[in-house]
């Protein structure tokens, strides 16, 4: 099936934010922001800016009507700063002007006076000190403590996970369009309808139904515009103050500089295996970078804290998670919502007890993997296990133990260049693990000339989802996509949506548009029946057409929309749903936070050039599994550009922090991988036979879980640094190209 | 800075846009991007990043040429002031495909389903269709390296290949020869018809209206400078050397070859002159930027510039490179390119002078050239370290010159004094060795964004080491 957004994109027709023809007098805002990482605001003064060129107002936390709170889940940001500031780039004044660019110069010229405090910048200092976020949360499982004793071998140490700038394309960004009776439209480039559009609500002081908000498509989000809803409010109030239509559009560094990122993570690991390699004992505690505000790391932390045993079998754990309040820009989600951080701990476990085994990784996580039946420390028992399906899959094509032998014949006869490679297994939970998330719903019109509107919650921000939901319409109608439109995401359509975050969008909507549908499908069929005389039993609709038994009627799809509307048939269909069998205790921290689990294994080879300290990635072979695929095109779409996000993270991926807090590292030089450090050999294998009855169509959620995959490159780099020297510590995660040389040569 | 002067003849502009012939006032400093978004309500091309980092901004630029045919660029439009497009074709996404039928690489990209989120994808089109229109053969690896300054955050770019491989395969047997190009590439179905007519409409545009250069400051390709400040040259007086078209030459002479001041980096890359005497300088100008900002930026810009990490004057250093210089009054002087560098972006050159010309002598005889640079990102990344060497053996093995450059390691880019010492000795690995050790203990590099002070110290003295190892191993620095 050809996706229709593509089609747009190549001709530069499909519209984003910034490309809405907006009315005349439309004004732009820009933010002012804190320069300082903690202190109190002694004074403000906004007026060299108010007087400046083509500026309309500035509006400061005194001009909010309603509620000065965009903390998305704790009550802890304010929109605007009162009288205290905890990190730089804060938002402090609104400055909002005829173009952008007199916004811009104008927002330069506020200045304020700010005493500062002392900052912390280290989580663990951070957690030291008491400052966290939400309870440190704790797990046990078995008994660490007698089954060290037991253990032959065992690995401990401390590693470290960084900050990932999202890097979407399109920046942070709204348009908000007033209207009579105190109404406003908000046009924005975010994940979450249901949220923002109560925050802009209580921000503004007005009852929700007085706010559309609506989105049509991003412009790349990856979980950066999930929570923060900063941007989004602020030209809000402005257009609301002003009754004039106002945008709102963040310049690239302001966007590195002020918006949360993924959260680096600081791991204490201890790890224990009996003499046959299998895994007794694990220890893993988890500091959490967090930011000044808890946004949404609580829920990040959680997820890290389910996935620390990755896709092992652990009979004996212990766990601590701690999320840790500093002074830096509260960070939020990113592909893999704090999974990939859980995962990288145990990973790196097993390579670090393996390496004192002297035997290869591969040979421990093949034997400890997952198979039915066995129980992950939170109580979940599996079923439909795919992970060692995958493992041999690869293994199948590969033959890793052949591959492993070639590689450390290669080290063994090179001296100035290696090889490295890792075998990274993925075994990721399916739902938000907070259960009352795990709703949506779908408005689904059929016009009389036949054309089909479905509406969900699902925003389309490149991931697909807008396809795959026409195809869930389409199979359940019996009529073609090119029958049906997925309309814009519009809260006065769809109210109250779940964000379209952890992998979770095409499952949620478009089974609660598989439900609209087949109620409309059994609502015409019987109509059908009627008006052709015939027994319902025999009708069917499909190929745009109505059948009885197999043989095709006259009466095609649009003439049956016609009658039926004709006939007094309602054509609309809302329909509901709601994850079954989900929940979770905090107390205990046992339950069934998941609906399924989705699986993979995948094998990443490097080379090393060890004068340089430079490395290329030569191939990734990966066995996904995404179920029975809804658009297979879209799915290994998503495996890609997961994985090489992932490869950035571990390797390129940086950002440097002056000692006061600020960014350093701007778009010149946040580097993300590009068409030349994508490797020659990629090949992506969609495991065959797999069924899931958890998600619609028994397909299987795929956005974030391949994103594991990209941690082979760390672990590829690892093996290779080792067969250098052994006598320190592999470095952190990313691996830059200066972490590699300095292990290589100092 | 002199005020601009907003209204007048001769500050009009006269360019096309798609087919559109364009006439405007607005200041030469505008950036193409706000001209075309903000003024011609054309949204496909995207604003992403504002300073040549991603590609998403990506147009076609077509300049005539003297014999009346026009040569198509891609250039990053953000980075790209309106007073230097005067008498240009300027090619948009919107300008490829006037109605619902796709061009050759549009459909490409569709049949891989190389467009996730979309934001990218007019930047990716209109590079892709640059590379149709420049590459001698229609070579995969021409348009993988088309597309090194068009960042992709959703596809993994494993899509993106297939689109690109699948496009060199269609046009495997289209007609190569230049001056059939553009009729080969509209009925290939990879740019639109009127592009016929462009040479002819380009005519009759009112001559290039630039003024004398005066106070103005010269633009050099501003690929840099506008990254700096692009809000003080908006309103500034500028002249373009991209207009001095007598300065836009290669030629080969007896001693050497002369660089005409306003030859741009991929030009001189791509240049047979610069292939048939420095043959690694095709891949080595690689790690230098982007295409689309290669395109634009020159020779003189990178040397002006004064980078303590400049790619190129660490090449030219190496290369005894020396300026010509013109001054306002029409007077000429030269210098070494080794002696212009006076501290950090300070440089021997005095308010109205321009180089017009860069002399890079021909090899000695036993003379071999090697550029070394490591970056965060292999591409489209700026050096931690950078260093070039010309090292040139007798018959019997024995160093009798070398010269030996090296960038991020001094407040502007150094040409490594001291090394005479070594003429006479071996040229072998024991002596790279000790080389790199004296070079290594004569630099004071500093702490920056790129990298810490050790790295950079230790890193030079591994590339000067891999200068005397011979080429780099396979598949690894490169």
């Amino acid at each position: 099936m050809k996706l229709t957004d593509p089609l747009m994109h190549v001709r530069g027709a499909s519209q984003f934010i910034d490309d809405i023809v907006t009315p005349s007098g439309c004004l732009h805002a820009a933010l002012f922001t804190s320069p300082i990482a903690r202190g109190s605001i002694r004074s403000l003064n906004t007026q060299a800016a108010s007087s400046a060129s083509g500026v309309v107002a500035v509006f400061t936390h005194r001009d909010i009507p309603g509620l000065n709170q965009v903390g998305h889940v704790i009550k802890d940001q304010p929109l605007l700063a009162v009288d205290s500031v905890e990190y730089i780039g804060q938002p402090i004044a609104l400055v909002v002007a005829t173009t952008r660019r007199a916004a811009l110069k104008a927002a330069k010229l506020v200045t304020a006076e700010i005493e500062p405090l002392e900052a912390v910048f280290s989580p663990r200092e951070a957690a030291r000190r008491g400052m966290i976020h939400g309870q440190k949360r704790a797990l046990t499982d078995g008994d660490t403590a007698a089954a060290f004793a037991r253990c032959k071998h065992i690995a401990q140490g401390k590693l470290a996970t960084g900050p990932q700038e999202h890097f979407y394309f399109e920046t942070q960004r709204a348009l908000a369009l007033p209207s009579e009776h105190d109404t406003i439209k908000v046009c924005a480039s975010t994940q979450s309808p249901g949220t923002f559009h109560h925050h802009i609500a209580e921000v503004l002081g007005i009852p929700q139904n007085k706010v559309e908000f609506e989105i049509r498509r991003l412009g790349g989000a990856f979980g950066g515009k999930e929570s923060t809803a900063v941007w989004v409010i602020a030209p809000a109030l402005a257009a609301f103050l002003l009754k004039r239509p106002v945008k709102l559009v963040l310049e690239r560094n302001e966007d590195i500089v002020t918006t949360g990122k993924r959260h680096a993570y600081e791991y204490d690991y201890k790890i224990g295996l009996d003499a046959d390699g299998k895994i007794l004992a694990y220890e893993i505690d988890l500091y959490q970078h967090a930011g000044a505000c808890a946004d949404i790391s609580l829920a990040v932390l959680g997820r890290s804290f389910l996935h620390v045993s990755g896709s092992y079998r652990i009979p004996n754990i212990r766990a601590t998670a701690v999320s840790c309040r500093t002074n830096i820009p509260p960070n939020n989600a990113f592909r893999g919502f704090g999974v990939p951080q859980g995962n990288f701990a145990i990973e790196a476990a097993i390579s670090h007890v393996a390496e004192k085994m002297g035997v290869s990784p591969s040979v421990i996580k093949r034997k400890n993997l997952l198979q039915n039946g066995d129980t992950l420390p939170y109580g979940m028992k599996l079923e439909k296990t795919n992970a060692i399906r995958c493992w041999e899959e690869l293994d199948r094509q590969i033959v890793i133990e052949k591959r492993q032998a070639a590689v450390d014949e290669y080290n063994r006869k090179h001296a100035d260049t290696k090889r490295g490679m890792a075998v990274i297994p993925v075994c990721f939970g399916i739902s938000f693990a907070q259960t009352a998330l795990n709703q949506a719903s779908a408005l689904v019109n059929i016009y009389v000339d036949g054309s089909v509107s479905v509406n969900t919650g699902a925003v389309e921000m490149g991931q697909g989802v807008n396809a795959k939901i026409q195809t869930v319409a389409a199979r359940t109608l019996g009529i073609s996509t090119d029958k049906i439109r997925v309309d814009t995401t519009n809260t006065s359509r769809i109210p109250n949506a779940s964000p379209t975050s952890a992998s979770t969008g095409a499952d949620l909507n478009g089974m609660a548009t598989k439900n609209a549908c087949e109620t409309l499908y059994a609502r015409l069929c019987e109509f059908a029946a009627k008006h052709l005389g015939l027994p319902t039993a025999d009708i069917s609709i499909k190929e745009n057409a109505v059948y009885n038994k197999d043989k095709r009627t006259d009466l095609d799809w649009d003439k049956l929309s016609a009658a039926a509307q004709w006939a007094r048939i309602d054509l609309s269909e809302h329909a509901f749903y709601a994850t079954p069998d989900l929940h979770l205790d905090l107390k205990t921290e046992r339950g069934r936070p998941f609906a399924y689990y989705s699986y993979g294994t995948s094998l990443t080879e490097v080379s090393l050039d060890c004068r340089r300290g430079t490395y290329k990635v030569e191939s990734i072979d990966i066995v996904h599994d995404v179920g029975q695929t809804l658009n297979e095109v879209i799915d290994r779409g998503q495996v890609e550009g997961a994985v090489i996000q992932g490869m950035g993270w571990s390797t390129t991926e940086q950002i440097r922090y002056a000692p006061d807090g600020k960014v350093l590292t701007l778009v010149n030089s946040y580097k993300i991988p590009d068409i030349k450090f994508c490797p020659a050999h990629f090949k992506t294998t969609l495991l065959e036979n797999s069924d899931n009855p958890f998600a619609v169509c028994n397909s299987k959620a795929v956005g974030e879980p391949p994103f594991i995959h990209g941690l082979g490159v760390y672990f590829a780099l690892w093996q290779a640094l080792r067969s250098v020297r052994k006598d320190k510590d592999v470095p952190s995660l990313p691996l830059t190209p200066e972490k590699v040389f300095m292990y290589l040569h100092e | 800075m002199p005020s601009r002067n907003k209204k007048g003849a001769d500050k009009v502009l006269n360019f096309i846009i798609n087919q559109q012939p364009v006439q405007t006032d607005e200041p030469r400093g505008m950036v193409l991007l706000d001209f075309i978004r903000d003024v011609k309500c054309l949204s496909g091309t995207k604003e992403a990043c504002r300073e040549g980092e991603c590609g998403a901004c990506t147009v076609l630029i077509g300049t005539p040429r003297p014999d009346g045919s026009v040569s198509y660029k891609a250039c990053a439009s953000c980075l790209l002031p309106i007073g230097d497009v005067d008498g240009c074709h300027v090619v948009t996404v919107e300008g490829l495909s006037a109605d619902d039928t796709l061009t050759l690489v549009q459909q490409s990209i569709v049949d891989h389903s190389a467009s996730q989120c979309g934001f990218c994808t007019p930047g990716i089109v209109l590079s892709l269709t640059a590379f149709c229109l420049t590459s001698p053969d229609y070579s995969y690896e021409d348009a993988l390296n088309a597309l090194d300054g068009n960042i992709c955050r959703c596809t993994g770019y494993v899509s993106i290949r297939n689109a690109a491989r699948a496009l060199c395969d269609r046009l495997a047997k289209t007609e190569r020869a230049p001056e059939k190009r553009v009729a080969a590439l509209i009925s290939a179905g990879v740019i639109p018809a009127y592009f016929n007519a462009i040479p002819q409409s380009l005519k009759r545009l009112p001559g290039p209206s630039s003024p004398p250069c005066g106070d103005a400051v010269l633009v050099a390709g501003g690929t840099d400078l506008f990254v700096q400040k692009p809000e003080a040259l908006r309103e500034s007086e500028l002249c373009f050397l991209s207009q001095r078209r007598d300065l836009d030459y290669i030629r080969e002479e007896k001693d050497g070859l002369h660089v005409g001041g306003a030859v741009t980096i991929e030009d001189f890359r791509l240049s047979a002159e610069v292939s048939r005497h420095f043959p690694s300088l095709k891949n080595d100008l690689l790690l230098h930027s982007s295409t689309v900002l290669r395109n634009k930026a020159t020779i003189t810009g990178n040397i002006v510039n004064a980078s303590p990490i400049g790619d190129m004057s660490i090449i030219l250093l190496a290369l005894e490179a020396r300026l010509a210089i013109t001054a306002k009054d029409g007077s000429r002087r030269e210098t070494p390119l080794s002696t212009f560098y006076k501290g950090y972006k300070q440089y021997d050159l005095a308010c109205g002078e321009i180089i017009h010309e860069i002399f890079i002598p021909f090899l000695p005889r036993g003379a071999r050239f090697n550029f070394e640079k490591v970056s965060n990102r292999v591409y489209l990344d700026i050096a931690a370290v950078n260093t070039a060497l010309r090292l040139t053996v007798s018959p019997d093995g024995k160093i009798t010159d070398l010269r030996l450059s090296a960038g991020g390691v001094a407040p502007f880019p150094l040409l490594i004094g001291g090394l005479d010492r070594f003429c006479g000795t071996a040229a072998n690995a024991a002596t790279g060795a000790e080389i790199a050790k004296t070079v290594t203990a004569s630099v004071k590099p500093i702490d920056d964004i790129r990298g810490t002070a050790a790295y950079k110290k230790l890193l030079l003295n591994q590339l000067v080491i891999a200068h005397f190892a011979g080429p780099s191993a396979p598949g690894t620095s490169r």
